[in-house]
């Protein structure tokens, strides 16, 4: 019998009737379990996973149709098939009505009841990949990585190399910079495309929930766990888990992660199974984790662990000439979302986009673009709809907007933000050092 | 073991096909059991079970595969009629010709067709005995038949994985 093979959950008080169709079922090449009662039911229910329950209805305590609203409260995707040697058409009307997959007379034809079971069988296996694939798909869904500086050329080919491979990448950027985009893009590169790409923001919950988040737990393993829940690195077993702000772990959970990805195993919350899993993992930080890991408040052994493969997002400042590439890109997709029928931005918008700081990265610059598409109804976006124009960058915007203007205050701001290391400076810029230090000369700028 | 009136040449030819089909030794009987006791007067059938059970007094050698050859109706309690039955990795089987004959269905008499469909049912349920389970390949012996038409389309013999399971070689697929 295959381990793939579909489980069967037969409830009768009757003995003779459990072994019976066991034994059918068995045959059939089903993996099949015994309950003498609902009660007894409902506790292997909450032990272990089953795809189809076979119950009769008249029972003495539990009846079926009893057991069968209590599966749809805790396990929905069951399949329940109620069986009596009673016909009765207003209990048969009763049972499917209330969620009976079918509804079956003894004696049984032994072709029917194989069919019935089988069809719910592969009813279970159709939800089941059906769930799976938008989760995949939601995975390699192609975002937006993409920029025309250098930087991020050289990033999108350092993300499309890594994602061949199988190794642990942490991600490292700014707030905004767009961690997880990249992280989807790895996932959607690579081999294990087709698997779940599972995201756990490691920084949103509190201790207790994130160690259930990420392990599951045990019916019954805490107040209010009334079923079993498989965690977030079970769901990513054959894929991708993505671990946004990792640093926010707490040192409790740290261990029991560093031992998950160390030995692919997983315990749940309140259990004693342990289970094997497979994925890639992905982490992202905006911390200083090295510091971190200096103050005691994260691993270095788990820092090494994940720390295998780096990417670094650098902030949107530091690549200007991105600014417009993502901003056009965003327009069109508001526009079309909206039915807006504006056509870009003018002079003066470009301007003061590109000479924004945007403490908030790209996410700033896409809630940006947002708002003004809702502020601007057609034709080109102007300063005014921008919500940054009140903000620190506009003052320069608004000085000398002829080219030689507007060069001088651009190669200032690069020479600011690469601490005036001319050489990165000039690669920022596209152009070479001499080039560079002819304009140097050219507008007087000099280094402090 | 012959169950009720079954003719003598139905299990010398079922003999040699078995042979054939399985490369083991196959032997007749010389009991014969006498199905009353089985007899469910409401369902007017004979309960399977209650016939394997008497097929296992006294139990077979080890390593030796009893089935009993019926002719009479066979259920198994919960269903309304089986072709035969099979303790699943055990020592008895049995099978019957009852609903296997052409008859049965209000077709004209086929002794070679009963026959035919009756070799194949007795590999199935040989097959449990051995620990087969039903099989998706179409075709092989195990592969699950619940109308005498869908026995028909069976050969006489395992596919390669049921063959290499239960270690017999792979004949006629």
């Amino acid at each position: 019998m295959s381990d793939n093979a579909p489980s069967l959950l037969i409830v009768d008080d009757e003995l003779h009737v459990r072994e019976s169709l066991s034994q059918w079922f068995r045959e059939d090449g089903y993996a099949v379990a015994a309950a003498a009662s609902g009660r007894e039911a409902l506790a292997m229910l909450g032990r272990r996973p089953f795809d189809v329950v076979i119950s009769d209805i008249k029972m003495p305590g539990m009846d079926g149709l009893e057991l069968q609203r209590r599966i749809r409260e805790i396990a929905p995707d069951v399949a329940v098939i109620l069986i009596t040697a009673y016909a009765s058409v207003a209990t048969a009307v009763r049972a499917l009505k209330e969620g009976a997959y079918d509804y079956l007379v003894k004696p049984f034809d032994p072709e029917e009841l194989s069919r019935v079971v089988a069809k719910a069988c592969e009813k279970i296996r159709l939800q089941q990949e059906n769930a799976a694939l938008r989760e995949r798909l939601a995975g390699t869904v192609p975002e937006l990585v993409t920029g025309r500086s250098r930087a991020m050329q050289e990033l999108i080919a350092l993300v499309d190399q890594v994602a061949a491979t199988d190794a642990t990448v942490l991600i490292r950027g700014e707030s905004g910079t767009g961690k997880e985009l990249v992280a989807r893009r790895i996932h959607a590169a690579s081999p294990r495309v087709f698997g779940p790409l599972v995201t756990v923001n490691c920084g949103a919950l509190p201790e207790g929930v994130l160690e259930s988040e990420l392990f599951g737990h045990e019916k019954g393993a805490f107040t209010g766990a009334v079923a079993r829940r498989q965690g977030k690195l079970e769901l990513a077993d054959g894929g991708t888990l993505f671990l946004d702000e990792i640093g926010e772990i707490p040192l409790k959970v740290q261990v029991e992660l560093l031992r998950a990805l160390e030995d692919h195993k997983i315990t749940r919350v309140g259990g004693t199974e342990e289970i094997t899993v497979d994925f890639r993992v992905i982490c992202a930080t905006n911390r200083d984790l090295e510091k971190a890991v200096e103050e005691g408040q994260f691993r270095s052994d788990l820092y090494y662990r994940i720390n295998v493969f780096e990417i670094r997002i650098p902030p949107l400042r530091e690549r200007p000439e991105d600014i417009m590439v993502l901003a056009e890109h965003y327009r069109r997709k508001f526009a079309a979302a909206m039915g807006r029928r504006v056509t870009g931005f003018s002079p003066a918008a470009r301007n003061l986009l590109e000479h924004y700081d945007w403490p908030g990265n790209v996410r700033e610059l896409v809630n940006a673009v947002e708002r003004a598409m809702v502020v601007c109804t057609e034709g080109e976006i102007q300063p005014e709809h921008l919500p940054i124009h009140r903000m620190r960058g506009a003052e320069e915007a608004s000085e000398d907007l002829s080219l030689q203007g507007m060069e001088r205050r651009h190669i200032e701001k690069v020479l600011r933000l690469s601490g005036f290391n001319v050489s990165q400076a000039a690669r920022t810029l596209g152009i070479d050092r001499v080039t560079l230090y002819n304009k140097m000369r050219k507008y007087g700028i000099e280094r402090p | 073991m012959r169950i009720g009136a079954v003719p003598p040449p139905v299990l010398r030819e079922l003999r040699t096909a078995l042979v054939v089909a399985t490369e083991h030794p196959v032997w007749v009987g010389d009991r014969e059991l006498d199905p009353a006791p089985s007899f469910h007067p409401r369902r007017r059938q004979y309960a399977a079970e209650r016939l394997m059970r008497e097929l296992l007094a006294p139990p077979p050698p080890a390593d030796v595969k009893r089935i009993g050859i019926a002719d009479v109706d066979l259920f198994l309690d919960l269903f309304t009629h089986v072709f035969g039955s099979a303790q699943l990795g055990g020592a008895v089987a049995v099978a019957s010709l009852h609903r296997l004959d052409p008859r049965f269905a209000g077709e004209p008499a086929d002794t070679a067709r009963t026959m035919s469909r009756l070799i194949r049912e007795v590999l199935h349920e040989l097959g449990h005995t051995l620990g087969l389970v039903h099989c998706r390949v179409a075709g092989c012996a195990m592969h699950p038949s619940h109308r005498p038409e869908q026995v028909d389309i069976k050969t006489t013999g395992y596919c390669r994985l049921c063959a290499e399971r239960v270690g017999t070689p792979i004949l006629d697929i």
